[in-house]
């Protein structure tokens, strides 16, 4: 899809994500300074109710970003946004999403969305992208 | 149980984070992204410099939260300038609003920050809404 001709509504960007492991969830609890023992031991995930640990939601979101960074790296990123409406399991992967939402004079406005391997949504979101100066 | 309203405008004491480039460099790997620029912050390494010194769980434990209830549920960032590999930051952290919902099942606390540079200014703001799940009140005892 050429970002030119995108009508609002189209899809422009994804990304698929490798299954997120245990080890990456440790990796980014140190990078990130999260060390919520929800996103590393099983037997407190357990206890919170859940199977087993679960994806910190700022990677997915982490992930998005990085969607927006590649595809979209000559405009300068102003708003980005996200609600977590359902947890991602370890082990599982994602499928990253951006629509066209509207276009303005200055910029743009992206509808992103990630979704697990069932299509079921984890992290609905947007980003607000200005032109290139 | 209720968070108590009390701590609406509690703020942390602002505290400064040194930026390195080692730092931004153990992010990108996590976030799988080693290929992405490694002089310039990506878009959610704002989370990473506001939760610096634990200061999500203190602001938690401070409003007396039970860590197990907790789920990150939104999250935004508005972005005024970069941040650099080399930078040092100052980070201000405050409870901004506490609501419930479905008759107190679910308590919702929102946290606002502000990173910004001594000489650049206001680099960029955060807001977060954290979702504590309240164990469900034990039936009525049949009379």
């Amino acid at each position: 899809m050429n970002l030119e001709t995108a009508n609002p509504g189209d899809l422009i960007a994804e990304y698929q994500t490798g299954p997120i492991p245990r080890e990456q969830l440790a990796l980014y609890a140190e990078a990130s300074g999260d060390s919520n023992p929800l996103h590393l031991e099983t037997a407190f995930a357990q206890k919170a109710g859940f199977d087993d640990v679960i994806v910190h939601g700022m990677l997915g979101m982490a992930l998005l970003g990085r969607l927006v960074s590649t595809q979209f790296e000559a405009f300068t990123l102003t708003r980005f946004d996200a609600r977590f409406v359902a947890v991602l399991p370890v082990n599982q992967s994602l499928r990253c999403t951006a629509k066209l939402a509207s276009r303005a004079a200055d910029g743009l406005t992206l509808d992103l969305e990630a979704f697990d391997s069932n299509g079921k949504s984890i992290i609905v979101g947007s980003a607000a992208l200005a032109n290139p100066a | 149980m209720a968070i108590d309203r009390a701590h609406l405008g509690y703020a942390l004491p602002p505290f400064t984070v040194e930026v390195t480039a080692a730092r931004i460099a153990l992010f990108l790997k996590a976030i799988g992204a080693e290929d992405g620029p490694q002089d310039v912050a990506p878009p959610t390494f704002m989370k990473a410099v506001e939760g610096e010194q634990n200061s999500s769980r203190r602001i938690l434990e401070t409003l007396g939260v039970d860590l197990r209830r907790v789920l990150h549920a939104e999250q935004q960032f508005d972005y005024l300038g970069p941040i650099r590999a080399g930078d040092s930051v100052t980070v201000q952290r405050t409870v901004t609003d506490l609501y419930d919902k479905k008759n107190g099942a679910m308590d919702f606390i929102v946290i606002e920050s502000t990173v910004s540079h001594a000489e650049r200014g206001l680099l960029g703001r955060s807001r977060q809404v954290v979702l504590v799940r309240n164990p469900q009140p034990k039936a009525a005892p049949n009379v």
